[in-house]
């Protein structure tokens, strides 16, 4: 699939904005779930810009849209209006192979509750999506090896998620998130089970990634440690984004914005 | 112009669906154990219809067998009295049937002194009581002259068989055989209205018989559909998930195909010899083990078992359509929000 780069910044001017790509875009994005005759508005109309490399979180009470939002940006279900551009292709017109491409390859996803495979060891579940993307063998089984060591998981490759701790399960989780080198990491809470000590490493490991590798950081956190950490901070609330702010500007004493 | 770096996905080859499906049946054993037994059970109900079948009608014939040659021995008897220590002369001008062997051991079980034989020897007779016969006349000395297997003799034949008989009392097996007057014929003459009356019974017992197959396969369909359909419901979340990493639709397709496969066959393989053991327990309680075993041929166990083992697999790939379908058509979010 090709695209017309002038046209798409004649229509986009914000992507150039930065200097930096603009690798996922969302436009007036709406999301209406209905269950029988009652309608949730789960998303009231989103629009916005992550650039490449950047570390973004998304703040936001339970409720706020925050999951939602995840799911459209992630490509892992349809607005039910706006557009959702990743890596400037309207997702709506890939077909599922591509799509299935691009939830391989392109984005990373560490969901809040892990969804490791449970059958699975901590290997085999880092490895599925190499396999998925046609990488298969020795060759992955370094390469997956590699990653849990980075995640500081390298002693024990051959557990089932049932015999990890949470925190262990979540770095598996991440592992699993790397395994394709992918453009964009999709995190969900991801420190929310961890203590202290593995959240602060967890937050580095992130920022590494962004700076090392150009990797960009999406989360879903309250965690403070990682609000100072990003680039910038969004306050989703009741379907819309309510405030975009960097982490200079935040009072995180009241949790509030100035 | 920027070029979008979006392809599309690989398609993987079957063997990694097939090692998903095996490592899940392994870490799984007790859950895949409950799905195999789904299919176990409404594939050995299906093979112990099938068998018990085969198994009534195997006694039925060797009921009427028996029948009949006491009904042949008593009208020999009625026309020569007992046989018991006296000779006979048989001719075996072919082949003998089961009726005509059968016949022979009763001969020998009511204490006959021997046979005067011409003709191929029977199998399964002591050479003591079998002696082939000097000469051409074999009714010599003996109680009656038995003529078995098909063909029509001539009168020359008639007249040197029974040349010195004891009486010159003459039987013949098959209602063929160009007997010289005043033999009788030992071979059973059937009336039209029992012949009627026998192929009715047929035709009732045919449809009784396809009455309870037809429910035997409507419970092994709901059986094993159920158990498929349990098996997608608990893994909606291991499909989203494995969506959410790359996997294609025709992927999650191909596992549950795999698996319903692999269940189909190891469950009706299992189902199958469940089937016979237990219809051959159940049917030798009330007809003894010797009589069930005889009139089970492998023969027909083999083709009963092909058979059950054809319905499990289909049955179990026709029932994974829907679960396979609804499980590639999910969407990953619905698919990892379900808390089944």
């Amino acid at each position: 699939m090709t695209i017309d780069q002038d046209r798409f910044d004649a229509l986009f001017p914000a992507s150039c904005e930065t200097g930096r790509r603009c690798i996922i875009r969302a436009v007036d994005v709406r999301k209406i779930y209905r269950m029988g005759k009652l309608e949730t508005h789960a998303l009231r109309g989103v629009t916005v810009d992550i650039v490449e490399g950047e570390y973004l979180s998304i703040m936001g009470p339970s409720g706020s849209g925050k999951s939602t939002l995840f799911n459209m940006i992630g490509g892992l279900a349809k607005p039910s209006s706006g557009k959702v551009y990743i890596d400037q292709v309207d997702i709506a017109h890939l077909d599922h192979n591509e799509l299935a491409w691009l939830r391989c390859r392109k984005i990373g996803y560490v969901f809040q509750n892990y969804n490791l495979i449970q059958v699975m060891t901590c290997l085999e579940n880092v490895m599925l999506p190499m396999s998925f993307a046609g990488l298969d063998g020795e060759e992955a089984r370094d390469k997956a090896m590699y990653i849990l060591k980075l995640v500081g998981l390298g002693g024990r490759p051959l557990h089932k998620p049932a015999e990890l701790s949470g925190g262990q399960q979540q770095r598996c989780a991440l592992a699993r998130a790397l395994a394709n080198s992918p453009d964009i990491v999709l995190a969900d809470e991801p420190t929310a089970n961890l203590d202290v000590r593995t959240g602060g490493e967890m937050i580095e490991l992130f920022a590494r990634l962004r700076d090392e590798l150009g990797v960009t950081i999406i989360t879903a956190t309250h965690d403070l440690k990682m609000l100072r950490r990003s680039d910038r901070i969004l306050w989703i609330e009741d379907g819309r984004i309510v405030r975009s702010a960097k982490p200079g500007e935040v009072d995180f004493g009241s949790g509030e914005f100035h | 112009m920027a070029t979008s770096s979006i392809q599309r996905q690989v398609r993987l080859p079957a063997s990694v669906a097939f090692g998903v499906v095996m490592q899940g049946i392994r870490i799984r054993l007790g859950r895949a154990l409950v799905t195999l037994m789904g299919v176990v059970l409404g594939i050995a109900f299906l093979m112990s219809i099938l068998t018990g079948q085969t198994i009534r009608q195997g006694v039925a014939r060797e009921a009427e067998a028996r029948a009949e040659v006491k009904r042949m021995m008593s009208f020999l008897t009625a026309e020569i009295g007992p046989v018991e220590g006296r000779a006979l002369g048989v001719v075996a001008l072919g082949p003998l049937n089961d009726l005509e062997q059968r016949l022979l051991t009763e001969l020998r079980n009511c204490k006959a002194s021997r046979l005067q034989w011409s003709g191929p020897l029977p199998p399964g007779l002591p050479s003591g009581f079998v002696q082939p016969a000097a000469g051409r006349a074999v009714g010599q000395g003996a109680a009656a002259l038995l003529v078995m297997g098909a063909g029509a003799p001539d009168d020359a034949s008639w007249k040197e068989w029974l040349a010195g008989a004891e009486q010159p009392v003459a039987a013949v097996t098959r209602r063929t055989s160009r007997a010289p007057a005043g033999a009788i014929c030992l071979a059973r003459e059937w009336q039209p209205d029992e012949l009627r009356a026998r192929a009715e019974e047929a035709r009732r017992l045919k449809f009784r018989t396809g009455w309870i197959i037809v429910i035997s396969l409507l419970v092994s369909v709901i059986g094993i559909s159920n158990a498929m359909l349990m098996s997608v419901t608990e893994r909606f979340r291991e499909i989203g998930t494995m969506k959410c990493l790359g996997a294609l639709s025709q992927f999650i397709r191909q596992v549950f195909f795999i698996e319903a496969g692999l269940m189909g066959l190891i469950g009706s393989a299992a189902g199958c010899l469940f089937g016979v053991v237990f219809a051959a327990a159940a049917y030798s309680l009330s007809f003894g083990t010797s009589l069930v075993l005889a009139s089970l041929s492998p023969g027909t166990l083999l083709l009963h078992s092909a058979l059950c083992i054809g319905a499990g697999l289909v049955l179990s790939i026709v029932a994974a359509i829907y679960p396979a379908g609804v499980a590639s058509r999910m969407v990953p979010a619905t698919a990892l929000r379900s808390t089944v």
